[in-house]
């Protein structure tokens, strides 16, 4: 009898030890999505407008553009760098499309090859970045720095005005809706999922990690060091380029303001969502919580009328805190 | 400081098939010191050829007061590189420095506002360099927080308008000639000497190379680490803060994108120039020939008659190219 009723406070015990190891090994990733419940539930409570079904659809769908190029940005601090070109990289596939739209006279035929040579743009950037990077040994942040300046060139060369010419049914990637939610959020949530199962199933997933984590080691264990740098900067790039192109069947022209600042808050929901900015700690599903926080405070900032000046200073004041209560766990390890 | 160590070995990991022959190393090395000299002599005879508008004497004198704004923006850098930290908070500095100046010269003097732009300017600097050595945020997150949090204090303040004159004292101390220089050259000579003077003869100079070289020893050796990277970077803020005041009597108003492309190019000189990423190697001249040969190579643009986004271009370029080559020079020479 004596043995049953141990048995039983055991095991609840055991219950709540790992819930509570469960907690810490997820603190980051419970923390976010428990601020972003407080904020949301705070708007809904206090705005109409934030509360409405399509409002929310609206906030699901803005979050595309940057949740693609952070989750670029994921794998890519993952392995411990850091890819300040993307937005450029967004930037010129959006310009260059559109100027070959213009071309060929908004014929729809294009459409298709237009999406795959967008795409080709992207990871032919990504490819220069990771190859520079690492045949040169030289620091990832500097060198996607200089790349994101010519770029920059590259884009203010090809058009400073808005591009139009771009054909009706390109417009329906951003436009099509199954009800009230659009069909690009969908497949926006199964890209989350593959690239979760990616992270955390594949052989090239796991490696990211452990390049991240010590190159020395995941070299010991037989794990090309290089191979990996230049495959995440090649998928940081093919992932800015359909955030490019996702942006331009928004706009519905070439917008030469394509992406502005998207960097800095693709590393900011980065590291909000909980990844290392040193590499190797971390996951895709607190990205994912960084990207809706950003934009349902956007979303928030913008129903309350918060003047712009404000904002740019809240967001660095965000920043800022994050930044400080942030502790890199190297430094905690070795006190 | 931890992952720069980690990262030589990372390094040496990385590519331990390659066997570079002695005098292929010597050759790089060279190469990296001598860089920026050899490119400005080529550019120059190059101008010669191409831009004889070039040795135009107006032409000289603004490509002086360039020279002397981002000279002197450009040492502070090279102490934070030196030190193993970078800054990417110079450009927003730099343009705050601007703003405080003008808008209060309506009611104060000019002595009290300068004051008080240093100050700030100080603070910044303390504030940078407390979160990277008192809580180990890593050098680029935490002066590109500042960055951000800057620029949306600065467009807070000013409620994004451009305005104000500049106050005579700072127009006589950036273009009023001096015999046949500009006085902005003067202020950077005075700079330099007293920069130069402070790495080569003084114990805080010492420890800049000691930090720089290896933190470890250095603070096995009874030095404080963390003291010194603090005082390198409040240093580069005022610095920052003394190029935007003679950048906005050089142009004479004060506007938003003052000093936008300042982080790029104080990075870059001091890269050309010879100084590394992960710090102990550089000196002030290299960084002073750095800075003529972006200097010159910005202007010739304009002289030629391109147009803007080469600029852009040639920027991210020489920055790609410099960091490319230092730090395959570094990496050879850390084998």
């Amino acid at each position: 009898m004596a043995v049953t009723y141990e048995d039983a406070t055991s095991k609840t015990e055991l219950r709540s030890n790992q819930v509570i190891a469960f907690l810490r090994k997820n603190a980051s990733i419970v923390l976010i999505y428990g601020i972003i419940i407080l904020i949301a539930g705070a708007a809904a409570v206090f705005s109409d407008t934030f509360r409405t079904p399509s409002n929310m659809a609206n906030i699901l769908r803005q979050s595309i553009i940057l949740g693609l190029l952070a989750i670029g940005q994921s794998l890519v601090i993952l392995t411990g760098g850091m890819d300040i070109s993307i937005d450029m990289i967004a930037r010129v596939v959006a310009l260059s499309i559109a100027t070959l739209f213009a071309f060929f006279e908004s014929d729809p035929a294009f459409i298709f090859p237009l999406i795959l040579l967008g795409i080709i743009i992207g990871i032919i950037i990504g490819g220069i970045n990771g190859l520079l990077i690492t045949r040169t040994h030289a620091n990832p942040f500097i060198i996607t720095f200089g790349v994101a300046f010519i770029l920059r060139g590259v884009n203010l060369a090809i058009s400073t005005t808005p591009i139009r010419g771009v054909p009706k049914e390109f417009l329906t990637i951003y436009n099509t809706k199954i009800g009230i939610v659009a069909v690009n959020v969908i497949v926006m949530a199964f890209v989350w999922f593959l690239v979760w199962l990616f992270t955390t199933r594949t052989e090239l997933g796991r490696a990211i990690y452990a390049v991240g984590g010590s190159p020395r080691i995941a070299r010991l264990s037989a794990i090309s060091v290089n191979r990996t740098l230049v495959w995440v900067y090649v998928l940081s790039g093919f992932f800015a380029a359909i955030a490019g192109l996702f942006v331009l069947s928004r706009m519905g022209v070439g917008d030469p303001g394509t992406a502005e600042g998207m960097t800095f808050q693709s590393i900011v929901a980065v590291a909000v969502g909980g990844i290392s900015l040193y590499g190797g700690r971390g996951s895709i599903i607190g990205t994912l919580g960084g990207v809706l926080l950003l934009t349902i405070l956007t979303n928030v900032f913008n129903l309350l009328q918060v003047n712009i000046y404000y904002q740019q200073l809240l967001l660095g004041l965000v920043v800022l805190i994050a930044v400080a209560a942030y502790r890199s766990p190297r430094t905690v390890r070795s006190g | 400081m931890k992952t720069t160590t980690s990262r030589s070995n990372w390094l040496g990991a990385r590519f331990s098939g390659f066997r570079p022959t002695p005098r292929f190393v010597h050759a790089v090395d060279l190469a990296g010191q001598w860089a920026a000299p050899i490119m400005i002599c080529i550019v120059l005879i190059l101008a010669a050829v191409f831009a004889p508008a070039f040795y135009n004497p107006t032409n000289l004198r603004t490509v002086g007061i360039q020279f002397a704004v981002l000279g002197i923006v450009a040492v502070g850098q090279t102490l934070v590189l030196l030190v193993r930290s970078i800054d990417l908070s110079v450009s927003a500095v730099l343009a705050l420095g601007a703003v405080i100046v003008v808008q209060t010269e309506a009611g104060n003097s000019i002595i009290v506002s300068l004051i008080q732009a240093l100050a700030i300017a100080a603070a910044i600097g303390l504030i940078n360099g407390i979160l990277i050595t008192k809580r180990g945020v890593p050098p680029f997150v935490a002066t590109f927080g500042m960055l951000v949090f800057i620029q949306g204090a600065r467009l807070a303040y000013s409620k994004g308008q451009a305005s104000g004159t500049v106050p005579d004292l700072l127009r006589t101390i950036s273009i009023e000639p001096v015999g046949f220089i500009p006085a902005a050259l003067i202020v950077w000579l005075i700079v330099n000497i007293i920069f130069i003077f402070i790495l080569k003869y003084t114990r805080f100079g010492r420890w800049i190379y000691a930090v720089g070289g290896n933190p470890f020893s250095s603070r096995y050796a009874g030095i404080n680490v963390d003291w010194v990277m603090i005082a390198a970077h409040t240093i580069c803020s005022v610095l920052a803060i003394l190029g935007g005041l003679l950048l906005s009597g050089y142009i004479g108003y004060v506007d938003l994108r003052l000093g936008a492309d300042y982080n790029m190019n104080s990075i870059a000189a001091a890269i050309v120039g010879g100084t590394t990423f992960t710090g102990g190697r550089g000196n002030l001249f290299g960084t002073a020939a750095g800075v003529a040969l972006l200097v010159l190579l910005l202007n010739l643009v304009v002289v030629l008659g391109l147009s803007i986004n080469w600029q852009l271009a040639m920027q991210g370029l020489v920055l790609v190219l410099a960091v490319s080559l230092q730090g395959f020079r570094q990496f050879l020479l850390s084998r």
